[in-house]
């Protein structure tokens, strides 16, 4: 594939969301000049990155079809959080980033293992395994952490601003890498059409199995993410990430039937969001107002890829 | 009659419903054996069993040469034998709609085009290209979504697809379905050469006239047993319906 047309298949299947980035990042820097000059990117990547880590996160379960979703993505991160910063650092007093960052991929790879046992093996609807997860993990949370606590080690702070796009940029490079092996060929073929794959010689079951582990360490990632942007251990944020973030894949242009789409859609996605919320709080609206954007959001979003496919579809 | 000895795909004993009686008939390298019978009389769920996709209730399926054969006890162990199956409904279960024609042609046999584990796309071109020749694919990019092709077309990319497999049997389900009558006949060359290849092929078909043009030897399935078994000069459009309604030929 040419990279002109490589931009092209990018651009329509992601499309609005492009276009909804331009617009809104036209009205941010119209509306708050100030906030949004160019030295002030940094920190705003920084504010934007766990919620983009979160989408990205939430994108292989998607795409791997047939109802496949990971509700437990925020609860994940909420509990990495709290793990890295109340057990870790400040219980066994370990901050060096060589024990913290394979320690948290590895609690986020077991519980997207746990997530994928329930939803391929014993075959729960992946909306109800993984609400089940959700609840478990808020649980076990405010159970290790009843009260916000701090601090973070100094390492993981300095990831807050401009260096956020480190951990970012080892996220996008995992998925390239993904998308470079047989495997991913597989994700996509399972997600568009199961039975097919079935009948292709696809291990349907086993490769169900590992999006939800890649979700998982995602996860992971992310709450190392909001660890670093809010320099400490909150139980109560994590949680508020999971719907978002569903809310940003949606706007990406990834399928929630399966089988379209990746994770630059869904990065588009949250960066959209990110700049819609910056929007509104230029216009000091209060977060119940925010809570109503979101949600016409998702379904604005979700009907015009609808309409975007149908007219693909009838330019065949 | 085969001989059951040959080495191939052996179905012994081979019961596919409830009361039927059992079915022993091999498959040899490089024939083409038709499978025919009004719908739902169990060729379907016959060829189904010779791919692993459905157990059967009494006896078992071998490949290889006697004394040296394998059990086919499931779709996996089937296809990692040498059996490739290409399915009937092709919207339903053969294409993937959302991926291209070059990653629907390449799904079952992702890792013969990695290079320490990452995915070559030049080595899955010049695969794809080797099918697209033998098959005469028309296809405007390999990179092109796989509706945007013909009926026709998309079917040569699922075989195309099995082929890849390189296998030593390959079961047919009507594969002619919903083809126009140009690339049927490119099929049928094709079939006709990978038998001359050493190939055995199984296929299951609505119309006679395809079977009576492809194969040397036709089972007609009635109620769920190989009601007749027509080969050679016998075989005519006549005593293959006899065999379909019942009535003896």
């Amino acid at each position: 594939m040419t990279l002109a047309a490589r931009l092209l298949s990018l651009g329509r299947s992601v499309g609005f969301a492009v276009v909804l980035l331009v617009i809104l990042l036209a009205v941010n820097l119209i509306l708050s000049p100030g906030r949004f000059q160019p030295g002030s990117w940094g920190a705003l990547v920084g504010l934007a990155a766990p919620l983009i880590g979160a989408a990205i996160a939430s994108t292989p379960v998607i795409l791997a079809g047939r109802g496949g979703i990971d509700i437990s993505v925020g609860p994940l991160m909420g509990f990495v959080n709290a793990f890295a910063i109340q057990v870790l650092f400040l219980g066994a007093g370990i901050s060096s980033p060589l024990v913290l960052v394979p320690a948290t991929l590895l609690v986020g790879a077991l519980v997207g293992a746990a997530n994928g046992f329930l939803a391929t093996v014993v075959r729960i609807q992946p909306i109800v395994a993984t609400l089940g997860t959700y609840l478990i993990l808020t649980g076990v949370t405010l159970t290790i952490l009843p009260a916000p606590i701090g601090p973070a080690p100094a390492w993981l702070k300095a990831l807050s601003g401009p260096l956020s796009l480190l951990p970012l940029a080892a996220m996008f490079i995992a998925w390239w890498l993904v998308r470079r092996t047989p495997y991913y060929d597989q994700l996509m073929a399972v997600g568009s059409d199961d039975r097919a794959a079935y009948t292709a010689g696809v291990d349907v079951t086993r490769v169900r199995f590992i999006a939800y582990v890649m979700t998982g360490i995602f996860s992971g990632c992310a709450g190392l993410m909001l660890t670093a942007l809010i320099g400490s251990a909150d139980p109560n944020i994590g949680p508020t990430y999971t719907l978002i973030a569903i809310a940003a894949v949606a706007l990406g242009g990834v399928s929630l039937a399966g089988g379209r789409g990746g994770v630059a859609g869904a990065a588009i996605g949250a960066i959209d969001i990110f700049l819609l919320q910056s929007v509104l709080t230029t216009f000091n609206v209060s977060t119940f107002v925010l809570q109503i954007a979101y949600g016409a959001i998702l379904v604005l979003a979700v009907m015009l890829t609808a309409l975007q496919e149908r007219f693909a579809m009838r330019g065949r | 009659m085969a001989d059951h000895t040959a080495p191939g795909l052996a179905a012994r004993d081979l019961v596919i419903a409830p009361g039927a009686s059992a079915i022993t008939q091999t498959i040899a390298p490089g024939e083409i054996v038709g499978l025919a019978g009004l719908d739902g009389h169990g060729q379907e769920l016959f060829l189904k069993m010779l791919a692993g996709l459905a157990s059967p209730l009494g006896g078992s399926i071998e490949f290889g040469a006697p004394g040296a054969s394998r059990k086919i006890t499931g779709f996996r162990k089937a296809v990692a034998s040498g059996i490739a199956y290409l399915p009937r409904d092709r919207r339903a279960n053969g294409i993937f709609p959302t991926q291209s024609v070059l990653d629907n042609f390449a799904v079952s046999t992702l890792s013969r085009d990695t290079r320490l584990g990452l995915i070559s796309p030049a080595a899955r071109k010049a695969r794809y290209d080797i099918y697209r020749e033998k098959l005469s694919i028309v296809a405007p990019r390999p990179d092109a979504p796989i509706t945007t092709l013909s009926g026709g077309n998309q079917q040569k990319v699922l075989l195309a697809r099995a082929l890849a497999l390189e296998p030593a049997i390959l079961l047919l389900n009507d594969p002619t379905r919903g083809v126009d009558v140009a690339t049927r006949h490119v099929l049928y060359d094709v079939f006709r050469g990978l038998a001359a290849e050493g190939m055995g092929l199984v296929i299951l078909s609505s119309e006679i006239e395809e079977i009576l043009l492809l194969c040397q030897r036709v089972l007609v399935f009635r109620e769920n047993e190989v009601a007749a078994e027509i080969a050679d000069e016998r075989l005519t459009a006549d005593s293959v319906i006899a065999a379909m309604f019942g009535r003896a030929a």
